[in-house]
């Protein structure tokens, strides 16, 4: 993750007068905002309970066989919620992970300890209807980066392959929220502007605009939207993706898929996860068992296979299926593993996983 | 140039949602409104929480297990930070927390 960006930012250029549109889109914020505050009458921003401070986050410990090779993955991600007074929410998430293999020619195991700043905003709740944010957030492109990356949520432990087409995170502003437009949908929204940013390697950032939209049918469970990303530096380079996330009525089934489209390549992937709540056996066991299973294909593009691989990405066509169990041995902890497959001109390999990742949750204050 | 009319359109924005949102919580009569007066006018507690835990199911499961109860002031903070990164809607989250804290 760190050296791609540290890769891409380095060689583009820094320009350090911000142009129109970005002014422009301020301005639509700002008219934005007072339409959506007119909107929004006799609502207060939350309920009777004060919320208290938390310290949360995940923990884990995976091995990664990939082509024989293994790897020893051990990570902490503490996430900090402050919330301050009725409005604002202070958010910050942190990685530190350590990735240890063997050398080639045998030995003990070593390797990088990194650490890694994921978001760290201001969140100010305007309205029922509007959400600024503030700092450095996860960029709202598809649904991955933002809802399903943490591991104790991701049903499948390797990242998908398509997931650096975009930005992980952006340095900036961003206006955000969701409303119901009838009785069965709701719509949200996210746009954003983000400035480039190169003064620390934890707080990297490239210069883009973009946004998302999607509608929510709560009868069906389904949600679809769309995503597009404008690069404001040098290719000035525009990415598209579309996003689903459904779950099934009557069945303990999960399904989430994207596609996404970028001059890097194209590509999609669809899993489902799958809880054995159902059947009438060892009901104990099978309702805390789940099922998951990934299909994903990646197409290369116009860029180098060396520039590919600097970024994340794989250095030609590939394609990949994954199968794998998760045991939930309580809420948020959970025992996993997996097994794939991967085809690419560069040579097909199986991809193994196995390990447990925990989610805690500590009241800074006092909770009742 | 430009630098600086982004910065003051910046201001600009930032100091009239605040004073949007302060004006708005003071309310016509002067009143703060609350949340469980105007929620409870459209549902009697029963539906609420039929209601609450259909939207808990929906939004919270369309990512991740369900999680279980936490104390209500922990609640009152996760689903601050849900309505944030999962943009669920402002109904959505004063049932899921109604329900979740019952």
């Amino acid at each position: 993750m760190q050296c791609w960006w540290r890769q891409a930012v380095l060689c583009r250029s820094q320009r350090a007068v911000l142009p129109s549109r970005v002014v422009l889109f301020l301005f639509l914020c700002f008219a934005f905002a007072s339409f959506t505050t007119h909107l929004a009458v006799a609502q207060s921003p939350e309920p009777d309970e004060k919320p208290v401070p938390i310290l949360t986050g995940t923990a884990g410990t995976f091995s990664f066989v990939t082509a024989g090779q293994q790897q020893l993955n051990a990570q902490i991600n503490p996430v900090l919620l402050l919330p301050l007074g009725e409005h604002w929410l202070i958010e910050s998430r942190a990685e530190f992970q350590g990735v240890f293999q063997r050398p080639p020619g045998g030995g003990p195991y070593g390797g990088p300890v990194g650490k890694n700043l994921d978001y760290a905003q201001a969140d100010y709740i305007a309205n029922p209807y509007l959400t600024v944010d503030l700092g450095r957030y996860l960029t709202p492109f598809g649904i991955f980066n933002e809802r399903l990356y943490p591991i104790w949520i991701r049903s499948l432990q390797q990242d998908p392959l398509i997931l650096p087409l975009s930005s992980e995170s952006s340095d900036g502003m961003m206006l955000r929220g969701g409303f119901p437009a009838n009785d069965k949908a709701n719509l949200t929204y996210a746009i954003y502007v983000s400035a480039i940013s190169t003064s620390h390697n934890n707080l990297q950032s490239e210069r883009n605009v973009g946004g998302r939209m999607s509608v929510f049918l709560p009868g069906p469970r389904l949600e679809i939207g769309a995503s597009w990303q404008k690069l404001l530096q040098d290719a000035r380079a525009n990415a598209f993706g579309f996003h689903f996330a459904w779950l099934v009525p009557k069945l303990p089934l999960n399904m989430h898929g994207e596609y996404a489209r970028s001059n890097q390549g194209s590509g999609y992937w669809v899993d489902g996860a799958y809880r054995l709540s159902q059947l009438h056996f060892w009901q104990k066991a099978m309702r805390r068992t789940e099922f998951a299973g990934r299909a994903e294909q990646f197409f290369s593009g116009s860029i180098s296979s060396g520039e590919a691989l600097a970024l994340g990405l794989p250095g030609a066509n590939t394609r990949e299926g994954e199968l794998g169990v998760n045991y939930y041995l309580q809420d948020g902890l959970k025992v996993v593993g997996s097994y794939g497959r991967q085809f690419s001109p560069a040579g097909n390999m199986n991809l193994w996983s196995a390990g447990i990742a925990y989610r805690f949750l500590i009241p800074l204050g006092r909770a009742q | 140039m430009r630098t600086r009319i982004v910065v003051m359109a910046g201001i600009l924005v930032l100091s009239s949602l605040m004073y949007a949102s302060l004006a708005r919580a003071d309310g016509p009569s002067g009143k703060k409104d609350t949340t469980s007066v105007s929620v409870a006018r459209t549902y009697d507690v029963d539906a609420m929480r039929l209601q609450g835990e259909l939207r808990y199911r929906s939004n919270c499961g369309r990512c991740h297990a369900a999680p279980r109860k936490f104390p209500p002031r922990m609640m009152a903070t996760v689903l601050r930070h849900m309505r944030v990164r999962a943009t669920i809607t402002d109904e959505d989250m004063r049932l899921v927390l109604f329900y979740m804290t019952q």
